[in-house]
């Protein structure tokens, strides 16, 4: 084939134009010394990277797109997770944790709120029990504080003499 | 300074005392080559120095383990080929916020350029090159200027010895159409 045959002797049939411009310098040229300057440069370079060898390494492998973009996807979903996705409902029962016994030790209102949440949780037990009215019921469940403990406590604190009443 | 062949300057360099003596040797003899080849695809000056560094610095974190399946020169030619080819995708991608191509930057250098002292014809000349496409690019630039064979090409480049007499052909015809018309 004339192409094939084109091509293979193209080493020999340069257009004269080449030819003649091959034999002459390309015109590119370096700064005066370049060349002796070269090699202490490259190995000033190494010298950077191995110093800085962590941290080049993570910020020129974080450049890489298939790096950032996992993380930034990853990031996307946690703060989708944590700021749109609707927080669970929190209880409508009165709060008897520690913080509101705590509290109960600066503000006397909060030992009517302890008290009153105690009374519900006291309902929903009896509720879900099966009740044998032959025998008293205890009015706090097993484990929660007696009639007498509660005056005792309320006393100690020195609350309201109504609510002393009640026991 | 010494002459090591290629293989004696690999064991010089394995040998944990005289690493940087033997490193520094290879910079000296292929620096040169090195530099013009990338030169020649990037066109500035300070870009090729940058890109050389990265070269070199490259070998040097590699050659401990170069096999030797392939000539040192071919090897280093192909980090050269790599780093050249990555530098200017990474010009391209730069390119997008300006409004003139990569090519047009490139001329536009090579006409501003301090360090190339070149006639009107070696201008025209290595303006054709840079319209080329990339590969056509190394392949005539190997070809031409380095005077590589064309197996040595297909090492370095990974392409058939065919493909490449093909695309030195058609570079060619380009080249002289571009600069005789101009």
């Amino acid at each position: 084939m004339k192409l094939k045959h084109n091509i293979t002797n193209d080493n020999e049939q340069l257009p004269e134009v080449l030819q003649e411009l091959r034999k002459e310098a390309d015109g590119f040229r370096v700064p005066d010394g370049y060349f002796d300057s070269l090699s202490p440069r490259i190995v000033d370079g190494i010298k950077r990277q191995e110093h800085g060898s962590f941290s080049h390494v993570l910020v020129s492998s974080f450049r890489r797109p298939r790096v950032w973009a996992p993380v930034m996807a990853t990031l996307l979903v946690a703060v989708l997770l944590i700021f749109v996705v609707p927080s669970k409902k929190a209880s409508t029962l009165p709060a008897t944790d520690e913080w509101t016994e705590l509290n109960m030790a600066f503000d006397p209102s909060y030992a009517e709120e302890a008290f009153l949440a105690e009374g519900h949780t006291i309902d929903k037990e009896l509720e879900s029990k099966d009740i044998n009215y032959a025998e008293p019921v205890s009015l706090s469940g097993q484990n929660g504080p007696t009639a007498e403990e509660i005056a005792k406590y309320l006393k100690e604190h020195e609350y309201d003499a109504i609510l002393l009443n009640d026991y | 300074m010494p002459e090591y062949t290629d293989i004696e300057l690999v064991e010089l360099f394995r040998d944990v005392s005289k690493t940087h003596y033997a490193f520094n040797l290879l910079v000296r003899k292929y620096q040169e080559k090195i530099y013009y080849f990338v030169r020649r695809m990037v066109i500035d000056h300070d870009d090729a120095d940058d890109v050389v560094q990265n070269v070199f610095i490259k070998v040097w974190n590699n050659l401990g383990s170069f096999r030797e399946d392939s000539k040192l020169f071919t090897w280093l030619y192909r980090i050269a080929v790599n780093e050249s080819l990555s530098f200017l995708k990474s010009k391209q991608l730069r390119s997008y916020l300006s409004l003139s191509s990569p090519e047009a930057q490139m001329v536009k250098s090579l006409h501003d350029d301090n360090y190339f002292d070149g006639t009107e014809i070696q201008r025209r000349l290595s303006e054709a090159i840079i319209k080329l496409p990339k590969k056509q690019q190394l392949v005539f630039n190997m070809r031409y200027y380095d005077d590589l064979s064309y197996d040595e090409m297909s090492e370095i480049l990974g392409t058939s010895v065919g493909a490449l007499k093909a695309s030195y052909h058609f570079a060619v015809k380009k080249i002289e159409e571009f600069v005789t018309s101009n």
